[in-house]
């Protein structure tokens, strides 16, 4: 076969037909004549297409497509699978990072303490009433907390964490600072272990520093396992504030949150007991003084030991509710940041390695979110181009068949 | 024409050594060849000539070279725009049975010649499409077989193997 293919080629080139093989001379003589028999063109014709080459084809004007015909073409279409795709990884990537930013910010920082209360002070001991106690919702004291995780380092540096204040309410004048509050704070800062020890000493210190004092204090380290510290500091109310953005700038804050309670009414039932208990020993040391018979003076002493006990219970009482108002309970927890993860901020190497490391992840997610879209996207697209160039093709071969 | 042609038309970005317009020489009247005896109808011929040119132009920065010579590249536009023309007016009736309307033999034919013609174009008429169209990519538009692998997707051993077929019975309907 290859042969007499051969002897066909070489019978179209030299335009002979000479082979031995009767047989295969006759194909070539075949062949000869059916390439003697192709059509040729006009010369009109050729003079024609000629000229058309020369013009390089000019284009005829044609109508604008219809909008529905551009959305044909497969760069439109392309385009829109394309800008499909992005949408897709612009609003995965939107909902992963607001779900982040949900986690990080916790359910936000209220700081109120909510429900109002009487306000009364009176002027200090002895017997002079001085009754400009508010009127006093109901409820009288309430207690509100809240709390904050991740970026709550952030939001303190920002200054944006503020310590419980007063709350607005009926009957109660705000800026007023003869509120008694009862305020605690929990914080737990995350470090590295090797900065434990250190952050252990300066807690102390801003404690120190603030004018409060350590209650408590625990603080081992180690291997990150083990490591971890808690302190219980009494901070005075009014270096609340600053005790805090201190505490908060020593390491990262992981969690933090803050609990305030209004007890003014406590503290004004408790001066007002006090008030009357004190009138009642002045009113019975006045009746001791005219007692007319052994009985009577005896019965006045046992009620007057009742009182006294009374009053000193009361001034317990008063002095535990100012102890409490006065100093805010904050609890430290000091955390082993493992791995070097998780946290912004920060000016070491280490910290810079881990900080790249999350972007790296973080940029990882975004591809493999867009890849699990864009990849049976464009499968698909492949396998639609693909059985569309078969069928094409087909269809061609088909006025042959 | 042939230096204002050059002179003119853009080379194709991947063949620098050969412009659009020396294609066009060189192919012409094999391309015209091919398609009028893939149509059957030289109108119609010259129609799809013109617009496989006119595809070729305007994709001629597309071609690879390393996908085949630009002569097979060229005969897969123009049988791509043949196809369509044939499927478009429904022509397999005119392929597989209408005679040629082909010009008129010179008068200086000779009689046997013209008897051998006619013999031929019998023969072709009891081919059927697919086997037309590899002779007239053969011998019409002068492909070698390699170029006419490239053209249909092929390998070019089932070109030989074929063309050989269809000779053969190209052959042996000339004798009937």
């Amino acid at each position: 076969m290859t042969d007499v293919l051969t002897a066909i080629d070489d019978a179209l080139d030299t335009g002979v037909a000479a082979h031995e093989d009767p047989t295969t001379r006759e194909l070539q003589e075949l062949a000869l004549a059916l390439q003697a028999d192709s059509p040729e063109p006009t010369p009109v014709y050729r003079e024609w297409l000629g000229k058309q080459v020369e013009a390089g084809f000019p284009k005829k004007r044609r109508s604008k497509p219809a909008w529905w015909q551009r959305l044909l073409h497969p760069a439109a279409a392309v385009g829109m699978v394309a800008a499909a795709v992005l949408v897709i990884a612009v609003v995965a990537g939107g909902l992963s990072s607001s779900s982040d930013d949900e986690a990080a910010h916790g359910g936000g920082v209220v700081a109120d303490a909510g429900g109002g209360g009487g306000a009364a002070e009176s002027g200090g001991g002895g017997g002079a009433a001085d009754s400009r106690a508010a009127p006093e919702p109901a409820g009288g004291k309430a207690e509100r907390s809240a709390g904050t995780e991740g970026g709550a380092s952030r939001a303190l540096a920002d200054n944006s964490i503020i310590p419980i204040e007063p709350p607005s309410g009926r009957g109660f004048a705000p800026g007023r600072s003869d509120r008694k509050i009862e305020r605690s704070v929990a914080l737990e800062l995350e470090m590295p272990v090797d900065q434990m020890a250190r952050v252990a000493e300066q807690v102390t210190a801003v404690t120190n520093r603030n004018g409060g004092f350590v209650l408590s204090s625990s603080v081992s380290t180690g291997d990150e396992d083990s490591a971890g510290g808690d302190f219980d500091l009494r901070i005075p109310a009014a270096q609340l504030r600053p005790a805090l953005r201190d505490l908060a700038a020593l390491a990262d804050v992981r969690t933090q949150s803050q609990t305030g309670r209004d007890v003014t009414r406590e503290h004004v039932t408790a001066k007002d007991r006090l008030r009357a208990a004190r009138a009642e020993r002045r009113s019975l040391l006045r009746r001791l003084e005219v007692a007319a018979t052994d009985e009577q003076a005896e019965a006045i002493r046992r009620r007057l030991d009742l009182v006294a006990g009374e009053i000193n219970g009361l001034r317990g009482q008063l002095r535990d509710l100012r102890l409490r108002t006065d100093y805010a309970v904050v609890t430290v927890s000091l955390l082993a940041k493992h791995g070097n993860g998780g946290g912004a901020g920060g000016g070491s190497f280490d910290d810079a390695l881990g900080d790249a490391g999350d972007l790296l992840v973080g940029v990882a997610g975004v591809i493999v979110r867009v890849l699990a879209v864009a990849l049976p996207l464009a499968l698909l697209a492949l396998l639609g181009w693909l059985a569309g160039s078969v069928l094409r093709r087909r269809r061609r071969e088909s006025a042959l068949a | 024409m042939n230096e204002a042609l050059v002179g003119t038309v853009p080379l194709p970005a991947t063949a620098p050594s050969e412009g659009f317009a020396e294609l066009y020489e060189r192919t012409f009247p094999r391309v015209y060849a091919y398609v009028a005896s893939l149509l059957r109808d030289r109108s119609a011929a010259e129609d799809v000539t013109a617009q496989a040119f006119e595809r070729a132009y305007s994709k001629r920065r597309s071609y690879r070279p390393a996908r085949g010579s630009m002569d097979a590249w060229l005969f897969g536009i123009a049988r791509n725009a043949a196809l369509d023309e044939l499927r478009r007016r429904k022509r397999r009736a005119v392929l597989e049975a209408d005679p040629e309307d082909s010009a008129a033999p010179a008068p200086h034919d000779q009689a046997e010649l013209a008897l051998r013609r006619e013999a031929v174009r019998a023969a072709l008429a009891t081919l059927d499409g697919q086997e037309r169209d590899l002779i007239a990519l053969k011998f019409a538009g002068g492909l070698s077989n390699v170029e006419i692998a490239r053209v249909l997707r092929t390998s070019e051993s089932n070109v030989g193997t074929r063309l050989h077929r269809t000779i053969t019975k190209l052959r042996e309907a000339c004798h009937d």
